[in-house]
């Protein structure tokens, strides 16, 4: 059957997966019996069987009904409880540690010469409502998707039960709700950003020289950096696949069944933690890693000399378009509404 | 204090489905949730067998192991229930779950999952025993009358077995052993009695 050797595959690619035994756990059975169970033996020799049961038949109709035994469904349950929650939180933590010592080594990136004060128009504000939107969504998933995931052995024992799965349960239901918003917005960002981020050919350049990690020059780039277009391409198709597969969870009406469904909720978890990790290095670089690039996002426009730094090849059309506007100028384009914000709060 | 199981006999379950209406009736389960069901392999051909099959009350139950909100426990009697106070409908205990056991209600559009239903051995819930609460979310408590499972009790040919595991491996050993001594009936022996695929 193609789908048990997907699982199988799956198997190879995750060693620990086929041999999930768990913690042992205590037995508590009343005190003198045996863990005696009459349909051991009936039940083991069914599962020996293998394919030749799973083509049974039900009067009670439903998915999988006329299956007499997913053994697969141990494996899974094991494989999540384990490797998964212990995996996840060591990526988690351990992005964090790397920030914090990048941060430490290298501190704040600045811009040699400091900034300017004349700035250059770099999103519209329609590309800055599809960031943002694309961001809040996939924050909210990301923040309930770990509630479900790392609740039971971080939360539970912090809030008890009954507030656990108060919590839980809005975390399910609204990730569900909202998760179909994410496919949304991420088609909205593939197709507002597309054109910038298909590699060209001074971005071998910047891979090689490590993207300015290392070392200390910055690297030439264009509009979107070599580093920028590969975070681009992630979110894309990694979150592509995080869609595709939270649809198939999210709606059990197209008759999968649960091996479908234990393939797909691993594949969609692994991705998830894939785009949470880096997304936390792209929030880093963002905002506290660089000099000048939460602008960039927050108003639409960047600091010359940050354009110059980063994207010296964007830059250099710029100054050759004649983009660039005084710091009067954008204090009037930017500044305008929170202005009249303090003028509103004068009157009244 | 005994450790309840039940046990499904393969060469006398006829699939008359009695279990299954039974369980439904007394429960009041709603369409759509089948606490139990008969499942045939092998239908129409040669070395059909059926067997009825619910909650196995496993003694490391993996729906248990995988439930993120931890709303499963296992009662004195060794048999396993669960809270729905807890409970989220998040639907791992149904893949989690080797027998199919765990049901989910549809609640509303694209068929999203209300609170796990399942065989409870006629147990009820952790509620009081026979309040309406009980009643209302987990069915009948018969196990607190002394009852055993409806299912079991009223298995026409006595294939579903329900009750402390010593006892129904005695009373199927019994039946094992009179299969293979019986000097008219040689094709029904105890490896006979074993599913053939």
């Amino acid at each position: 059957m193609k789908i048990q050797t997907l699982l199988l595959l799956l198997c190879m690619m995750l060693p620990q997966f086929s041999q999930a035994d768990g913690p042992p756990k205590k037995q508590t059975y009343p005190e003198g019996l045996l863990s005696l169970n009459p349909g051991g033996e009936l039940w083991s020799d069914i599962r020996q069987r293998g394919d030749s049961v799973l083509d049974g038949t039900s009067q009670v109709k439903g998915v999988d009904s006329g299956i007499l035994i997913n053994a697969s469904g141990v494996e899974w349950a094991n494989f999540r409880v384990n490797e998964l929650t212990t995996y996840s939180s060591i990526a988690l933590a351990a992005v964090f540690v790397l920030i914090f010592l990048f941060f430490l080594i290298r501190g704040k990136v600045g811009i040699e010469g400091g900034l300017s004060g004349r700035m250059v128009k770099r999103f519209t504000d329609y590309e800055r409502i599809v960031h943002w939107t694309l961001a809040v969504v996939f924050l909210f998933l990301a923040i309930t998707g770990l509630i479900l995931l790392l609740g039971r052995p971080l939360l539970i024992p912090l809030f008890g039960k009954e507030v656990f799965s108060l919590l839980a349960s809005a975390s399910k239901e609204s990730h569900n709700l909202v998760g179909p918003l994410f496919l949304v917005s991420l088609l909205m960002m593939l197709f507002s950003f597309v054109r910038r981020n298909i590699y060209e050919k001074g971005d071998l350049t910047w891979l090689l020289k490590g993207g300015g990690f290392i070392g200390d020059g910055h690297v030439s780039g264009g509009f979107f950096n070599m580093g920028e277009k590969t975070w681009y391409w992630i979110v894309i198709l990694i979150g592509l696949v995080v869609s595709v597969t939270g649809l198939i969870l999210v709606m059990p009406i197209f008759g999968q069944g649960r091996i479908i469904m234990e393939i797909v909720h691993v594949i969609h978890v692994i991705c998830a933690l894939a785009l949470i990790v880096v997304s936390i290095g792209h929030m880093y670089m963002g905002s506290v890693g660089t000099e000048g690039t939460l602008e960039g996002m927050k108003t639409g426009y960047v600091d010359i000399n940050w354009a110059d730094a980063h994207h010296d090849r964007w830059g250099k059309e710029c100054h050759e378009k004649d983009l660039i506007i005084s710091a009067e100028e954008y204090d009037k384009l930017v500044g305008t509404s929170s202005v009249n914000e303090a003028d509103g709060s004068k009157t009244t | 204090m005994a450790r309840m199981k039940f046990y499904c006999d393969a060469e006398r379950c006829i699939e008359c489905n009695a279990c299954v209406t039974a369980c439904k009736n007394e429960h009041e389960i709603p369409w759509g949730v089948n606490r139990r069901r008969v499942v045939t392999i092998k239908d129409g051909e040669a070395g059909e067998r059926s067997l009825s099959v619910a909650c196995m009350h496993c003694s490391d139950a993996p729906c248990a192991t995988v439930c993120p909100v931890d709303c499963f426990y296992t009662t004195g009697d060794g048999i396993v229930l669960h809270d729905k106070d807890i409970c989220i409908g998040c639907g791992y205990c149904f893949y989690a779950c080797p027998f199919g056991a765990p049901q989910f209600p549809e609640e509303a559009a694209f068929a999203s999952r209300g609170k796990m239903d399942k065989c409870t051995f006629c147990a009820g819930g952790p509620e009081e025993d026979h309040s309406s609460d009980e009643t209302r979310k987990y069915g009948r408590n018969r196990l607190s009358e002394g009852k055993l499972p409806l299912c079991a009790e009223m298995c026409s040919t006595k294939a579903l077995l329900s009750g402390d595991a010593d006892v129904i491996s005695d009373i199927y050993r019994k039946r094992v052993i009179n299969r293979g001594a019986s000097a008219f009936n040689w094709g029904v022996s105890f490896d006979n009695a074993k599913i053939k695929g």
